[in-house]
This record gives structure tokens, sequence and C-alpha cells, in this order.
């Protein structure tokens, strides 16, 4: 070697580096326990990663395949954590916290950001944020094509007049099929399934009912038909209580008098379900005499303006 | 000088730091003990009160008249009429009664006091006889024979998820359903109680017009959520995302708090 | 490579020491130090590596709540891209043909589908459903546990607001990632909090239906929902999500940890470990640590039966129905929300719009700007590098408290149906007792946790007087302008009347 004093970098000479700083064997804590604690989980974690693979191989199955990974992490996890605590220096090691922020030095950050030939330029600056603004006004557009406007899709169901109403595989169902106190979800005729026009069909037998005058004509001998999605937060309201005469939403428990128009009786729900007016058609089906009076399911802010 | 409740692990306070540390947890125990003695305290008085009826046999032709007028009589009326204290039977028929005597449910210990599920108070050969007896009251729904090996898995799932997941859940676990009512978890729901209880709709529950291989179908499923398949491990509690959570925190967080205090420095 | 510390030059290993610098002595690099010199000599990473990795970080346990968080989000990318290979992101409608009899021939979507032949047909495909799905309830409650600890011990003081606001992003994009990713499988019980999400939508006045109609492309159900579902929790969120934690760690390493008092820990030192290889093994050990754990709940412990759920279908629903926890006070909110939805000027606020909507509005603002808050309230706007005590800020650890109560109240109002069950108490009684609640213990917490920690923080300074005082003796002024000795003083002469200082 030459008598040159070693760089950090002799590599920059095209020399491979032969001088590297010293390595030395103080304040390395010895503790043959911990070395072999960690070298047996880590002998552990390899079986279990072999025993893993042999599992999977034979088929798998997943209560032995997570043991069998939880043993192989947790050794090679447990192993390390052992070399950490045991088998690396631990005294606690001190450094200075320098101050952040650059007030003592010399360069000021606003100071490097200024440039009079920007700042100077109102107009020109003020004239190009405008510029940016129209561009942000026309990248509106993609965002818009997002969906199709509300329009009155949130105040129409697929039901109309003369519509059968059937079960969920379009057959037209019977006043036979629903005992008193019994229920059915029924669709429109051809929406089988529709999520707006899902409705229970409620047979609650007759002289029950206490309807509105002009409502009781849509329910006719007992059954009548209120709208499933729940007008809070448009949940199915699946739950029939038959002794109750009433309607629970699952969700958050608004319940629903049926024998009153299905108005709400308990829980954050405020609009009643809407009824379907129907009819008992001679051979024994229903049909609908319309479409729900008001919107379905949950409220929007002009959902009491006709649309 | 500062310390924070612990010395370390090798200071020499650490076995009452240890117990100190240990306090929070022997509460969360302690209530857990207690909500468990409470829960049982509850099973222990229900099955009191189903053994508390008293049961003679009686070796009369009119068996199923007597049984009725013993122990049915009182709320239910001497020709099943009706009372303050019960509904009418007329015309419920020989299934409601079934499924009632059969789930236990009926004779109740006390007017009022909630129907639930319990060990029978009468042997086979009462329950045909006071079946018969409901029956020959007015015409009402017979017990139907359901027969679950007949049903189809996925008409049946289909029907269950659209007429019973929304009370009894989706996994047969059952859940309130206002009202001081419980759609109770169908574990122990056979054939033929599903058919009763589904053509009937004991109670709250509402009646449904299956025909028979709907019924079929449906017990087929219900006797499926028994024993639902469960490739992933325990089934927790079966109610979902609230058990799930709560495990998530009491059993996952609290193991890795340790964790990492193992791994990292105790006060100092 | 650059390790050398002044202390370990008195190991009397041969070399030459020059100039103050490391000692260098003539022997062959290991193979460790080959690479690092390889990369050295095409980035020049070397002139940093030193300080780097020297750098201090204290090391008490509960600075490791946030690695905690982040090794979940390891994990969360690891099976999440896994899953991706085998999830179909569409809601258009197949016939399930597979081992599981009871879907057998049923109309699911494909999305569905998939999810079913990645849990009963793909070898481990359920197990890391599972580890997925409980890693991310876990990585909630460790965002959670981290923020509390950060919270309560001050460290959000500046210079760390900054990293508090991107903290509490990182903890929305966290539960927009939940939310998305449990709903992708398209089941009855995630499509049911959909529905709901929706009608949060469009309660919003004016601009709701619109905003409905734009995120989920029309009226609820669309077929589009899913895939945009997809887009969000597979590609944005995450994006986003590795962005924000590299941020949040950057600063971390940046403004140096903070540290609690005591020992010969001050404002103006770090004292811990040196990040190599003290901490990067403490580190990378509870990366394993927490896999390890969450594996084996994630195998023997069932999570989101969705076969038993079945594909979601807008007609049915399952009682009881919940979203994961983290997303509990939401639902718990809607819960206990009153029946009132008035029509002002012809505008109609719905019942779900001030719980589902404004509330966790102005609760998730008021956890974003509190660093400011609480500089303002305080007029405290020093740097910070010495945690408190949460008893030393009476009004600090008081809010927190209660924010904790209201949180915890409306979170368990979200699962009111199966306590009510597990209680045996009428559902009903139960949300009007949680109502009362809601307002009740957030407002006794705050009195009762404030009372607690003002007597705490006199006893402590009391403590702090007895120990620092010069002489032995503490004083205290008096009104009236005189000196008088602090109880527990040891020894010394009290002196009253004194001349004002």
């Amino acid at each position: 070697m030459s008598e040159e004093p070693p760089r950090r970098n002799p590599s920059l000479l095209g020399r491979p580096a032969a001088l590297v700083p010293a390595r030395s064997d103080a304040g390395i804590p010895e503790n043959p326990a911990a070395e072999r604690l960690a070298g047996l989980a880590f002998v552990a974690a390899l079986l279990a990663g072999i025993g893993l693979l042999v599992v999977y191989v034979l088929g798998g199955q997943t209560q032995i395949e997570a043991v069998l990974l939880t043993a192989c992490l947790g050794g090679i996890g447990f192993g390390i954590i052992v070399w950490a605590q045991a088998l690396l220096p631990n005294a606690p090691v001190t450094e200075v916290r320098h101050p952040l922020g650059s007030e003592e030095s010399a360069a000021d950050p606003g100071d490097a950001l200024a440039a009079p030939a920007i700042t100077r330029r109102t107009m020109l600056v003020r004239l190009m944020l405008g510029a940016f603004a129209g561009l942000a006004a026309a990248l509106a557009v993609p965002v818009f094509s997002l969906g199709p406007a509300p329009g009155r899709e949130l105040f129409v169901t697929p039901w109309r007049k003369g519509l059968r109403l059937v079960d969920e595989t379009n057959i037209p169902v019977l006043g036979a099929q629903i005992p008193v106190g019994g229920l059915l979800t029924v669709f429109p005729e051809g929406y089988p399934g529709s999520a707006d026009g899902q409705t229970l069909l409620i047979n609650v037998g007759p002289g029950r009912l206490q309807l509105a005058p002009d409502r009781a004509s849509w329910a006719p001998n007992g059954f009548v038909a209120y709208s499933k999605v729940c007008t809070h937060a448009g949940c199915p309201v699946g739950l029939y209580r038959a002794t109750l005469e009433s309607l629970i939403c699952p969700c958050h428990q608004s319940t629903f008098d049926v024998l009153r128009g299905a108005v709400p009786t308990g829980g954050p729900a405020v609009r009643p379900l809407p009824q379907l007016p129907i009819t008992l058609q001679p051979d024994g089906t229903f049909a609908a005499l319309g479409d729900f009076p008001e919107p379905v399911g949950p409220s929007f802010w002009n959902v009491h303006s006709g649309g | 000088m500062e310390t924070l409740g612990s010395q370390g692990r090798e200071g020499p306070g650490s076995m009452l730091a240890a117990g100190e540390r240990l306090r929070p947890y022997a509460a969360l125990l302690a209530v857990i003990a207690a909500m468990l003695g409470w829960w049982l305290v509850e099973q222990a008085d229900a099955s009191r009160a189903a053994s508390s009826v008293g049961v003679t046999q009686v070796a009369s032709l009119d068996t199923g008249r007597s049984l009725y007028l013993q122990g049915c009589a009182a709320c239910h009326g001497p020709s099943g009429e009706g009372s303050a204290y019960g509904p009418s039977l007329v015309g419920v028929g020989a299934a409601a009664a079934d499924f009632q005597l059969r789930t236990g449910r009926m004779p109740l210990s006390a007017p009022g006091a909630p129907a639930v599920r319990q060990s029978p108070a009468y042997s086979e050969e009462q329950i045909e006889a006071i079946d018969a007896f409901v029956a020959s009251l007015g015409p009402g729904p017979a017990i139907p024979n359901v027969v679950a090996s007949n049903g189809d898995l996925a008409r049946g799932r289909q029907l269950y998820l659209a007429n019973c997941a929304a009370c009894h859940g989706a996994t047969g676990a059952g859940g309130t359903v206002g009202g001081g009512f419980v759609a109770p978890p169908l574990d122990r729901a056979d054939s033929r109680t599903v058919g009763e209880a589904t053509i009937v709709g004991p109670g709250p529950m509402p009646a449904f017009a299956f025909d028979q291989q709907q019924l079929d179908d449906i017990a087929a499923y219900v006797e499926l959520l028994h024993h639902p398949p469960h490739p992933g491990g325990l089934p927790v509690a079966e109610v979902g995302p609230v058990a799930e959570g709560f495990l998530a925190g009491a059993v996952g967080i609290v193991t890795l708090l340790a964790v990492a205090r193992w791994i990292g420095r105790g006060a100092r | 490579m650059c390790t050398a510390v002044a202390d370990e030059r008195a190991s009397g290993a041969p070399g030459r020491v020059i100039d103050g610098g490391p000692v260098l002595e003539p022997r062959r690099p290991t193979e460790l130090e080959r690479i690092a010199i390889w990369f050295d000599r095409r980035t020049g990473f070397g002139r940093y590596a030193g300080t780097v990795l020297r750098k201090v970080f204290p090391d008490h346990w509960t600075f490791l709540l946030g690695e905690v968080a982040l090794f979940c989000f390891v994990i969360l990318l690891a099976t999440g891209v896994f899953m991706t290979f085998f999830y179909t992101p569409d809601s258009r409608p197949t016939t399930y043909h597979g081992p599981y009899a009871p879907l057998d021939g049923t109309q699911v979507s494909a999305a569905f589908g998939s999810v079913m032949r990645l849990s009963f047909e793909v070898r481990a495909g359920l197990l890391m459903r599972q580890i997925h799905h409980w890693t991310a309830l876990v990585f909630l409650g460790s965002i959670a546990v981290h923020l509390a600890r950060v919270f309560f011990t001050g460290a959000f003081r500046r210079p760390r607001d900054i990293n508090w606001v991107v903290g509490v992003g990182l903890l929305l994009l966290a539960l927009a990632e939940g939310f998305t990713g449990y709903s992708l499988p398209d089941d009855l019980l995630s499509g049911t909090g959909l529905r709901i999400a929706y009608s949060a939508a469009i309660s919003i006045p004016f601009i709701g239906p619109w905003l409905a109609s734009l995120i989920f492309g029309g009226e609820f159900p669309t077929l589009d929902l899913i895939s945009r579902l997809f887009v969000f929790h597979v590609m944005l969120f995450p994006g986003l999500l590795i962005a924000g934690i590299g941020t949040h760690l950057l600063f971390v390493f940046v403004q140096s940890h903070t540290q609690y008092k005591g020992g010969t820990r001050r404002e103006d030192n770090v004292v811990g470990q040196p990040f190599w290889p003290g901490q990067v093994f403490r580190s990378v050990g509870l990366l394993f640590m927490t896999a390890a754990v969450i594996s084996l709940i994630a195998g023997l412990i069932q999570i989101n039966p969705i076969w038993l759920y079945g594909p979601f279908i807008p007609y049915a629903v399952s009682s009881p129905a919940q979203p994961d926890w983290y997303v509990g006070w939401l639902e718990g909110a809607l819960r206990l929300g009153l029946p009132i939805e008035p029509t002002i000027l012809g505008v109609t606020i719905p019942a779900p719009f001030i719980p589902g909507v404004v509330i966790p509005t102005i609760l998730i603002t008021g956890l974003l700007l509190w660093p400011f808050i609480e500089a303002r309230l305080t007029h405290d706007r020093a740097e910070h590098h010495l945690l408190d005590w949460p008893w030393e800020s009476p009004v600090r650890v008081a809010t927190g408290a209660a924010a904790i109560s209201l949180f915890l109240v409306f979170t368990l109002a979200g699962g009111n149906d199966v306590i009510g069950v597990f209680l045996n108490v009428p559902v009903e009684s139960l949300t009007m007792v949680f109502r009362v609640l809601l307002v009740v213990l957030p407002v006794g917490t705050w009195v009762a946790i404030y009372w607690l920690a003002s007597a705490r923080r006199r006893r402590g300074e009391v403590e702090r007087a007895v120990e620092t005082a010069p002489g032995g003796i503490a004083l205290r002024r008096t009104p009236d302008g005189g000196f008088q000795e602090v109880e527990g003083s040891p020894g010394g002469q009290p002196t009253q009347g004194g001349p004002p200082a």
C-alpha cells in the first residue's frame, strides 16, 4: 500500500476498497442462553415453514395452515426480538436534537421562493389563475359523466296501473298464498326483484284495517300493500310482528303500524311507508291501481315537492 | 425518579408492578364473570319454571280432554274459547298445539310469562292426545309431514333468505324483533317444528302458506344451519360484525399491546 | 460502514486513526459492506447512511403502536394483492357452480362468485381472505390506540401538528378502505350497508341526489357500483395511503421522535436506541409478531361467512345487521337519531342527515383541528419534544376521555339489538338508555376526568417543587406577597412576610 492517507472512497480511483472501518467487539453483550433461544426459535420457524409447504401440497387445511404460519412468523419474530433485547448493546444512546426552522441560518425559505419576475406581474398572475379556473371548470365534465342526472328516478318506481303483483319468479301471487297474519314480498309484473318496486303484501284479515278514507279502497279484503323500502335509510323492512300488526326495520329499529297506513310508531323514521293501491281481481290475483302516491325509500331535500 | 407504574423488567419492583398491570385485566374478568353468572341464573329460572308443572298419568279414553282441563283450561278456557289470560284455541289446529307443547313453550309457568323453548312438560303420547283434542275444537292446520331429505338445499336457502332470515338471521342465530319479542335461534328446530311454526305463525311470527316441497326445502336448509359449514374456524357467536369486532379488540389489540410492551422499554 | 463511536476506538484493534475519523484497517470488507459499497458508488448514499443508521429513536413501548398499524397495512397489502388475482369486480349476474351446495345453481354476481371460489376452491384462499379481514379490524384498532397515545401525551403540538393532520387523513383513508373492502364481496350484509350509505348521500340538501348518482352511477343499486368500489379499494385509496404513510414517517424522521420526561431526556436531545441495528430489529420483530398473532386469530376464528349471508339481493335483509366495528359509531348515530325531518322553506332535512352526515363531519373536523384549537386555547405555540403525562393538561385529557366515551356510546348503540338479546333487555329500552348516555356520559366524563387530572397535576407540582428545591426548601408565594414553605419540604425554616420579588 502507498503512504498516502486512505480516503473514504478509494473506489474513485478505480481501485477496490481495500480499507474499511475497523470492527470492534466492544459493547456486544454475551448471552449464550439467549443465543440458544433465538436459534431455537429460528429452527422452529424453519420447520413450520416446511410444514406449511407440506400441508399445502397435501391439499391444505385452513386451521392447520394458520397454526403453522403463526409458528413460522412467530418464530422469526421471537428470534429477532430476543436478539434485539439480549444480544445487541442496549445502553441508551443520546444525540443532539437540532432545532427545526431556519431562523438562525442565513437562508430564508421565503427569500428563495420570491422572484420579482413573477410576483410583480400581478395582472398576469391573476389572468393565469383565471385560466386555471377555466380548466378546472372544464374538468368538471368527466366528473358529471360518472352518473346520470337524478331526474325523476327517486320519485318513481316501475309500478303502473294494471300491473299484477308477482313473486320473485314473476308468477302472480294469489290471495290464498297468504294466510291471515302472513305476508309476502311482491313486485310489479315484469320487474321481479325490483329494488324500488319491492312491496309487502300483508293479510291482516277483514275488518281490522284503520286506513284513511281515501286509502281504504286500496286494501281489498284485509290485504294491504306497502313499500318494503324503509323511509329512514332504505333497508328492506323485513320483520313483521303478526300479533302487534307492526313492521320493524332491522337496520335502525324503525317501526310501522300496518293497520294505520304504516305510520312510524318508533325509531328514527318519519315518513310512513307509502301504500300501493291494489285491487283483488276475479281470478284471485292482485293488480296495482297506479304507482305509489309518494316517493318510496329515504327522504331527500325535495321529497315533498311532488317531483 | 419518574416512574410510570412499573420499574421495568428486571427492576426489584417488577412483581408488584406486574400485579398493578394485571389489575385492569382482573377487573375485566370480574365483569365478564358477572355477566356470565347473570345469564346462567336466567337459564336456571326458565328451566325451573318448566319443571314445576306437575304431570300425572291419566288412563282414561278422553286423555286429551283431561290433560287439557288440567294444564291448559285455566288460561285458554274449558272449551278452548279463550279468557283474559290466554287466546282462543278454536281453529288453531293440531299443528299449533303440537308446536307449542313439543317445544315446551306451553304450558306457561304463569300467565304473561315469556314463551321460550324448554323441555316439554308432557310425554309423546300426552302431546298427541292434547293435539287431537285441540284439533277437535275447530278446523285448523294439521301437523305437516315435513321430510328434510326431500328438500333441495339451494331452493331452501333462497326461501329462507327471502322469508326467514330477516328475523331469524342468515345464520339461524335468531335475534330481537322489538316489542319485547325475540326470534329464537333455530339450532334445535327439527323438520316437524319448522313446518309447524311456518304454517301456524306462533306468537309474533307471521304465518306462511308454503306447499309441501317448499316446507321440505326450508327444513333441509334449517337442518344445515344446525351445523353450518365453518371452514374458516370457530363461528364466532354467529351474530356477525359485533362479535368479530369485539374479538379483534379484546384478543387482537390486547395481545399486540402485550407484544409491544415486551419489545419496547418500560418506564425508566 | 460508519458505526464507530468514540468508545469503540478503545478496543485495541490494530489500525490507523486519521484526523478523528473512523479507525481504518486493512481487511476484506464483509458481504454486507461490499453490497453497500456497490450501491454507494451508484447513488452516493454513503454520505447519509451514517446519519440515518445512527439516528436515535426513543424506545418506549408506547411508541410502537403506530408501527403495529404500519405492519397491519403491510399485511393488508400482501394479502390484498394475492386476492386481487382471484377477485372479479363485476356486478353482472352469473350462476354459481361450486362445492358449496346451498348456493349451487343460484344466481349471484360475478364478484360474489369469485369470492366464493377464493374461499372454497383456492388453496389457502380462505386463510388469505380471513387474514385480510381480521387485519383490517386490527388495523383500525391499532390506529385508534396510536391516536389516543399521541393525543393524551400531547405529541401533536408544534412541530408535529402537521403530522397529526396527515395522521387523521390516514385514519379516514383506512376507514374508507375498510368500508369499500368489505363491500366488495357483494353479499347481503355489506350490500345493506351500501344502501344506507346511498341514503346518507341523498340526504344532503340540494346536492344529495346528484352526488349520490355520480358516486354510485345512478339510483341504487347499480351495476357499476362494485367495480367503482374496487377502483377505490385497490388503487386510489392504497396509493393515497402509501403516500400518506411515507409522509407520516418522513416527518417523524425529520423531526425526530418525541420522548417522555425523566432520566437524561431533555427538549434538546433524543435518548434511545440507534436506528440500526436496535430499532430495525425491534421493528422487524414486531412486524413478524403482528403477522403471527393475526394469522392465528384469522385461521382459527371464522369471519364474514358470506356463504351464509348469500349474495346481495335488494329486497332481502338479515338481522342483526351491522357494519364492521369501526363504522359502528355511524350506525349507532343513525339508530339513536330522533325521528325529526323538518321541511324549511320547501327544503326537507331528512332524518339521516344530522346523525349520518353533520355529526361525523363535526367530529372529524374537531379531531383534525385539535392541535390548532389547543394551541389557541393555551397560547402555547412553542416547540415541544418532551411528552406530557396525560394529567398535566386536564383540559386535554378530559376532552379526550369525553370524546372516547361519546365514541363508545355510539359504537355500542350500533349493536343495540345484539346487546339487548345478550343482556335480555328490550332493544327499545336500550336505545333510550343510550340516548341519555349520549349526553350524560361525555359531560360526566369530562367533569370527572378534569377534576381527577387537576388533582393529580397539583400533587405532581408539589412533588416536583419539593425535589428540585434548592437547599431543600421549596417555597410558594402567598397572596399577600410573602413566602410560605411548601408542604413536604425537607427541613428548613419557613420565611414569612418577606419582600415581594
